[in-house]
This record gives C-alpha cells, sequence and structure tokens, in this order.
C-alpha cells in the first residue's frame, strides 16, 4: 500500500483526485441486520471531486469471499450450503457492486470489532459496512479527520458525528421545530405572542423528545445536539415508588401490574357451550396469558393452545380428531419401529438420528421424578415419540434441544398420541430454531438486540463495545424457551403463557429483555466481556423469579406498545406496525444496503406461517 | 479421589507467576466433555448429565512449581448442528481438548476433524490435547489406545485416556496442557494484572471455582 502525501486541506485538490486509498477493504452486504451474508474484498478510496469528498469502494473481483469472515461471530466453517430462501436481495446487490459514499451525506461513523469495522450511517439512515482485512482502519481515520470535522458522541466512544461548515445550521433545519413553508414560522410567531407560555413548552418538548430521546445515530449532528444530549443520563432517572420504574427516556413509566391467578376449573367449565365449543376463546387466553393454568386442567388445555383441537371444535369432532390422529401416529410409528438392523445397517440418515435420540433421550430431566431412576418407561415414550418426530418430519429429523421441548409436555399429558401431537404443534412454532444454518436463532438474536436497544439502550452500547453484541450468550434462552433456566413447575407456566400469543409477536424475546436489564448492573460491571457476560447469564438458571419477569416483560410490552418514538424494526419485531411488512413486500428489489430496516420478506411469511392460529 | 492430585488454589506467595488460558473442549455429542469440565472444576460427576446448549463458560486454577495456570474454559455443545457456533468459541483460544469416546468408533473420526479444523483455523500455536474419554468402560472398547497414541503422536497431540467418572487422568491432562503451554509470553501479554488479583485473594479464586455451572 502506497502512501501518498497528504494534504491537510481539500482546498488543495483538482477537481478529481484519489486521495488515498486501502486495499483488503471487505464491504459487507447486510440481511437482518446481521452483516455476515455478502462478504466482498476490494479497495476503499477517498476521493476529492471539485467541492466534494467521495468515499468510493471497488470489489477485487465478483466470486463472494467465505475465507474473510473473521470479524463475524459466526460461521466460519462453511460445512453446509446456505439454503434460505432468499428474497433476491442478494443478486441485486451483485449487480451493484461498486459503492459512493457522498461524505456529504454521512450523518455518524462508527468504529467498532477491534476497530476492524467501519460503519457508515447516511443522512437518510442507511448503513454502509466494510471491514479493514489489514487493520489499516485508524490510518483511513486520520485522512478522513484532514477532510472533514468529526466529533466523537458523548454517549458511545466509538461514535463520531460528521461536521461540515453548515452542521449548526442544518442541525437546526432538522428538528422542524417550525415546518418549511414560511405560514409555520409565522403561525409559532403568532403562536408565541398569544400563549407564550403553552408555545415555549411545546417547542421546547418537540426539542427535547428529538435530541434526546432518539438513539444518537438517528439524531440528528450538530455539537449543539451532543451537548443537551450529554445533560440526558438514563442513570439520572428519577423512581417514583415500587410499581413505577422510569426505565429509559424514551418509552413512558412503567407499570408494574401483578400477575393474575390461574385459569380455574369452575371458570373453564363455564367456558363452554352445550355442544362443548369454547364461547370466547380470546378471553380464556387472557386469563392464561395473566395467570397460567391450574396444573390439573393443563392435560386439557394445551391440545387447544398447541393446536390438536381448535377452539370452535365440539367434543364430538373432538372425539374424531383424535381418532384420526391415533391413526396417523400409529402408522408413522410403525415407519420406524418395523425397521429391521439389515435395512438400518443402509441407512445412514435414519441410524444417525436414532443415535442423537438415543444419547439425548438417556439424559434429558433425569431428576424430574417423571423421568427418574434406570429403565424408567417414561424415557421409552419420550423416545418413541421422538423416533416418529422423525418420520413425521425428515427433513428437521432429530436436533439437540427437541428433547427438552417434548419433556415437560409428555410429563404433563402422559398420553404418547396426545403428547405426540402438542410435541408437532410446538415444534411448528420452534422450528427455525433448529436451521440447518441456524439462521432462524441469528435472527431471534438479531431481533433481541433490536428491542434492547430499545429498552436499555445502554445496556445495548455495552454489549456492543464488550465484543457480546452478537448477543449470543443468549442462545439457550432462546433455543428452548428457558427450559434450562427455570423449575419445571415455572416452565410450564411460561410455555402456556408464550402459547397464548399474547400479547404481541415474539413476546418471548420481552422476557429476555426483561431480565437483561433487571441484570443490567451486573452484566454492565467493570471489565466484562462475552465470557463473564455468559457466565453470569448461564449462572441465572433456577435463580429466576418468574413472576418477577414476566411482570416486567408486560410491563416493558406497555411501555413500547404505549411509544411513538419506536423505530419501524422494533414495531416490526413485536408485530406492531403490520403494514410495514406489506410495504417491504411491494418493494421489487430494495437497495444492497438497507442495514436494520431491511428484512428478509420471505423468510418472516414463512415463520408466520409456520405458526397456526393460535400464534397470532 | 479426584480432590487428592486436584487443582489447588494458590499458597499467596507474591513472586508466583501467573498466566491465564482460554481452553475449549470440542468433541462429538455426548463422548463427556462437560463430564470433564465437571470433573475438573468441582470434582462432580452425574451419570445423566444433561447436553450443553450453546456453551458454558467455567474457570478454574491450577498450581505449577512457581506458576498459577488460570484456565478460563469453554464448553461447547457437540452436536453437528451446532457446528458453525464452534469457531466463535475456539477464536483465541491457547489450548483445546478435543474427546472421543472410547466405546464409539465414530466419535474417533469426529475427533480428528475437529483436530484438522483447529490446525487450519485455530490460534497457529493452540497446544491441542486428545482425550480418550470413558475409559472405565474397558468392556465395551472399540478404540484402541496405540490406534489413538498413534494418530496423537502424528499430529503432535497430547493423547490422554480419561475417565470423568472414576477421575483417572482428568486433573492430568489439564496439567499436561499446563506445562506445554508458553508461559513467559502469557504473562506479558494477558496481563499481571488479573493474575495480581487472584493470589492477594484467595476467596476470588473460590469464587470463580465453586459457582461455575
Amino acid at each position: 500500500m502506497e502512501h501518498p502525501k497528504k494534504s491537510q486541506s481539500c482546498e488543495l485538490y483538482p477537481s478529481k483526485k484519489e486521495i488515498h486509498n486501502y486495499h483488503g477493504v471487505v464491504h459487507s452486504v447486510i440481511s437482518y441486520g446481521k452483516e455476515d451474508d455478502q462478504q466482498l474484498n476490494g479497495t476503499l478510496s477517498l476521493i476529492q471531486e471539485s467541492e466534494k469528498v467521495v468515499i468510493e469502494w471497488r470489489p477485487n473481483d465478483v466470486s463472494i469471499d467465505t475465507e474473510c469472515q473473521e470479524d463475524t461471530e459466526w460461521a466460519l466453517v462453511n460445512t453446509n450450503t446456505r439454503t434460505r430462501t432468499s428474497s433476491g436481495s442478494v443478486d441485486g446487490a451483485l449487480s451493484k457492486l461498486h459503492v459512493n459514499i457522498m461524505l456529504n451525506d454521512v450523518k455518524t461513523i462508527k468504529v467498532s470489532n477491534k476497530k476492524n469495522k467501519l460503519t457508515f450511517t447516511l443522512k437518510d439512515n442507511k448503513q454502509k459496512v466494510f471491514f479493514f482485512h489489514f487493520g489499516n482502519v485508524n490510518q483511513f481515520f486520520e485522512e478522513l479527520r484532514t477532510t472533514v470535522t468529526l466529533k466523537r458522541s458523548h454517549h458511545d466512544s466509538n461514535l463520531y458525528f460528521v461536521h461540515d461548515k453548515n452542521a449548526i445550521v442544518q442541525s437546526f433545519s432538522d428538528l422542524t421545530l417550525v415546518d418549511r413553508g414560511g405560514d409555520t414560522v409565522w403561525n409559532l410567531v403568532g403562536d408565541l405572542k398569544r400563549r407564550p407560555y403553552e408555545t415555549t413548552l411545546s417547542t421546547f418538548s418537540k426539542l427535547t423528545e428529538l435530541l434526546l430521546y432518539r438513539n444518537p445515530e438517528a439524531r440528528p449532528e450538530g455539537a449543539m445536539v451532543e451537548i443537551l444530549s450529554s445533560l440526558s443520563s438514563t442513570d439520572g432517572c428519577p423512581e417514583v415508588d415500587d410499581s413505577y420504574h422510569f426505565i429509559c427516556p424514551v418509552l413512558g413509566p412503567r407499570k408494574l401490574e401483578p400477575r393474575g391467578i390461574p385459569l380455574s376449573q369452575d371458570h373453564w367449565e363455564t367456558a363452554k357451550d352445550t355442544e362443548g365449543k369454547i364461547i370466547n376463546p380470546d378471553h380464556i387466553k387472557q386469563i392464561i396469558f395473566k395467570g397460567g393454568i391450574t396444573p390439573s386442567l393443563r392435560p386439557e388445555l394445551w391440545k387447544y393452545l398447541l393446536c390438536l383441537y381448535p377452539w370452535n371444535s365440539t367434543k364430538k369432532e373432538r372425539e374424531d380428531i383424535l381418532n384420526e390422529k391415533t391413526e396417523e401416529y400409529k402408522r408413522m410409528r410403525a415407519q420406524w419401529s418395523t425397521m429391521s438392523a439389515d435395512q438400518e445397517s443402509r441407512f445412514t440418515f435414519f441410524r444417525d438420528k436414532k443415535s442423537l435420540v438415543e444419547k439425548d433421550v438417556n439424559r434429558t430431566d433425569r431428576t424430574m421424578p417423571f423421568y427418574a431412576g434406570a429403565n424408567n418407561p417414561n424415557l421409552e415414550l419420550l423416545s418413541d415419540i421422538l423416533m416418529t418426530y422423525i418420520m413425521y418430519n425428515f427433513d428437521l429429523g432429530y436436533v439437540q434441544g427437541m428433547s427438552d421441548l417434548l419433556s415437560p409436555i409428555l410429563a404433563v399429558l402422559g398420553n404418547e398420541v396426545e403428547a405426540f401431537w402438542c410435541f408437532v404443534g410446538f415444534m411448528n412454532i420452534m422450528y427455525h430454531n433448529f436451521d440447518e444454518d441456524q439462521s432462524g436463532m441469528k435472527k431471534q438474536l438479531s431481533q433481541l438486540h433490536t428491542l434492547l436497544t430499545a429498552v436499555a439502550p445502554d445496556l445495548a452500547t455495552y454489549l456492543d463495545s464488550h465484543d457480546s453484541g452478537s448477543m449470543c450468550f443468549c442462545f439457550r434462552w432462546l433455543l428452548v424457551w428457558f427450559k434450562r433456566e427455570f423449575p419445571l413447575e415455572d416452565v410450564n407456566v411460561l410455555w402456556e403463557v408464550l402459547w397464548t400469543g399474547l400479547p404481541c409477536t415474539n413476546f418471548h424475546l420481552l422476557i429476555c429483555v426483561a431480565i437483561l436489564e433487571k441484570e443490567k448492573n451486573k452484566l454492565m460491571s467493570a471489565g466484562n466481556g462475552l465470557s463473564e457476560v455468559l457466565k453470569h447469564v448461564n449462572d441465572l438458571s433456577y435463580n429466576m423469579d418468574l413472576n418477577d419477569i414476566l411482570m416486567r416483560a408486560t410491563g416493558i410490552y406497555n411501555q413500547l406498545d404505549q411509544s411513538s418514538n419506536l423505530t419501524a424494526s422494533t414495531q416490526r419485531v413485536l408485530g406492531l406496525a403490520h403494514d410495514l411488512i406489506s410495504v417491504q413486500q411491494s418493494q421489487s428489489e430494495p437497495e444492497e444496503i438497507v442495514g436494520e430496516e431491511k428484512i428478509d420478506v420471505s423468510m418472516e411469511n414463512g415463520y408466520e406461517k409456520s405458526i397456526e392460529y393460535n400464534y397470532f | 479421589m479426584a480432590n487428592k492430585a486436584g487443582p489447588q488454589r494458590p499458597n499467596g506467595t507474591a513472586q508466583a507467576k501467573i498466566c491465564q488460558f482460554k481452553l475449549v473442549l470440542l468433541g462429538e455429542s455426548a463422548v463427556g466433555k462437560s463430564s470433564l469440565v465437571l470433573r475438573f472444576v468441582k470434582g462432580q460427576f452425574h451419570e445423566y448429565q444433561e447436553s450443553t446448549i450453546g456453551a458454558a463458560f467455567l474457570t478454574q486454577t491450577v498450581c505449577l512449581d512457581d506458576t498459577t495456570v488460570k484456565f478460563e474454559i469453554w464448553d461447547t455443545a457437540g452436536q453437528e448442528r451446532y457446528h458453525s457456533l464452534a469457531p466463535m468459541y475456539y477464536r483465541g483460544a491457547q489450548a483445546a481438548i478435543v474427546v472421543y469416546d472410547v466405546t464409539n468408533q465414530d466419535t474417533f473420526g469426529r475427533a480428528k476433524t475437529w483436530v484438522k479444523e483447529l490446525q487450519r483455523q485455530a490460534s497457529p500455536n493452540i497446544v491441542i490435547a486428545l482425550a480418550g474419554n470413558k475409559a472405565d468402560l474397558a468392556n465395551k472398547r472399540c478404540v484402541e489406545y496405540e490406534e489413538a497414541q498413534a494418530y496423537a503422536e502424528e499430529n503432535g497431540l497430547l493423547f490422554m485416556e480419561t475417565s470423568a467418572k472414576t477421575g483417572t487422568n482428568v486433573n492430568e491432562i489439564f496439567l499436561a496442557i499446563a506445562k506445554k503451554l508458553p508461559k513467559s509470553e502469557t504473562i506479558g501479554g494477558s496481563g499481571s494484572g488479573q493474575g495480581r488479583r487472584l493470589v492477594e485473594s484467595d476467596t476470588t479464586a473460590k469464587t470463580s471455582t465453586s459457582c461455575c455451572k
């Protein structure tokens, strides 16, 4: 890499001149807000074009560089061809390889990943991400400083606001204190004259809302913004009383409502009409969401929650369904149980899956009375259901974690056929957790990060800067829906609450947020990196109060639901803005980079489809 | 019995050198990775140790002459489906224990694949140990000691047959790794700061070894 002469001032450059170029810079094309999908190696240049400075990136060649993933947390080893159904955005990206960024359009620059990664956030909130393979990001950064003023954020030492000559002027025009139309200005002046007190207050509140409560990247640039935002600190938020907590300025106060009582036998008896149909399923789900189910009613209710029986089925229809499903189960069970050892010897897929089931069944919940002791017959049931599920879903087969999902269901229902079909219902919700390429888990971890940023931005920023932004320490929580974190009775309650699909999509992610926020101070202790965070999170297992967590998660949901400042991605994760998905869908080919705002619509739809009527 | 020759905490002498190493356990599902760690860290054994989901992080310190070695142990999930997570855990590791089950030939094949991957993708100077676990199940043995030893020699690996159940060779394999790790380099690098804390406050070491799951 040559180092051309440095110049202190951009005026010295002729009309178009390459100031500097940097080889081995990987441009990362973002999907789902993660930059692991496409990584192209190339050269980044700083170019002076008459009055403007342009950052240009050119690819070395068009082949996709799978070796250059050392900065991404996931999938260094490419074991399998990715089979994600793509929305076609990758092909779109390949046709637009060159990247040109006008420095005037850049709002913020973020340095991360041990200073090898640069993220440019543009004024339209699009993001461009580059990895510097040769670690020369500092050099590039210094070069940038000679052409533009960069101001470090008070909140995030890795974030820089880009200033230009017009920064202050622009930052005020961006405030939209006054609309650009002249009438509004005169209205404001008029209002000030007529109602000085109210007008001043409302203008200041607009200013405060904009300056303090938006996340740093969404704020307008400018020194004033930084000065004002430095006045705001989440630590300074007052706590009023035990039931109200001010957590973050972007959200309203949090109200913690006590949990309700479990759905009782009496209530359930009155919930059915003469034919046995459930009169008002939504009401029943509300009760379950608030307080769970009386244990003796679980075997019956779980069959509705897990979609074995439709809520509007009559008693007779349910008997028919069960008969039909029993036959179907027997048929699939016979498909594997009649396989001879000779057949097995030529059926590697089956043998491998069978061996995995045997290994895991033997060590699933053996301390639970239902599965305790050598030669416990319930272990055989557990194994038989998992083996039959392999026949039911060949593509998925058996993956570690599935025995954890079945175990409580079998223990509650105690019946092989019913437990199988309820497990099928649960797996329809959880299917993507077991994706070959982990894309379902990655997506959820990314969504979790989005929600955490909305609720506890300081914690999200801390994790980002401490090698933990991937949220991979929550993997176990999400994979088996906290099965390893709570005692069985709590798991039963938590799962039936989540099976109601209330109050929003991805409520389980808000449970994660509630736990993380509760542990915030411990997680942010000095010097905690990924290993300490993971250890702390793992050690929370069996040390959490489920009722408290559920109250907090519900409180957080209400705060988010009532907030008018949520980002589109936050709304989308919680399903608070359904129209957004259809808007995305109608766009033909999105830009190659759309950061958090781009979602793989086909996958999200698939996820929704896989979840039956209960869940939404 | 494992505790007799077991890991010791530093005796508080101010001169002790302290080194900290990241160690990762890899190997096929259900070969006993978590059980080896549980035996080494807590001196316990659970017949029906549950499968590991994601990863677990534990620490344990051992004394080696005048040096205290603190292991930061990453215990991983073994199933192939979770293979793509492994690089996240072995990245930056100075040592790895690749575990197989002596009663299962397939797991030995899988161990060889892990060794190859580490040699290709992990830190260049990583110390790799091969552990043939479940050595107490002699009557079910499928992988011969000599075969594994020859493979280990060819590839420059430390090798021991272990039993997390009886404790045989569990502390020994960690100690052998500790001996082979370059102590002088690490002292400069990963900081006497953390190390000193361990020496000054025995309770810190106690906490770090007793609260791990």
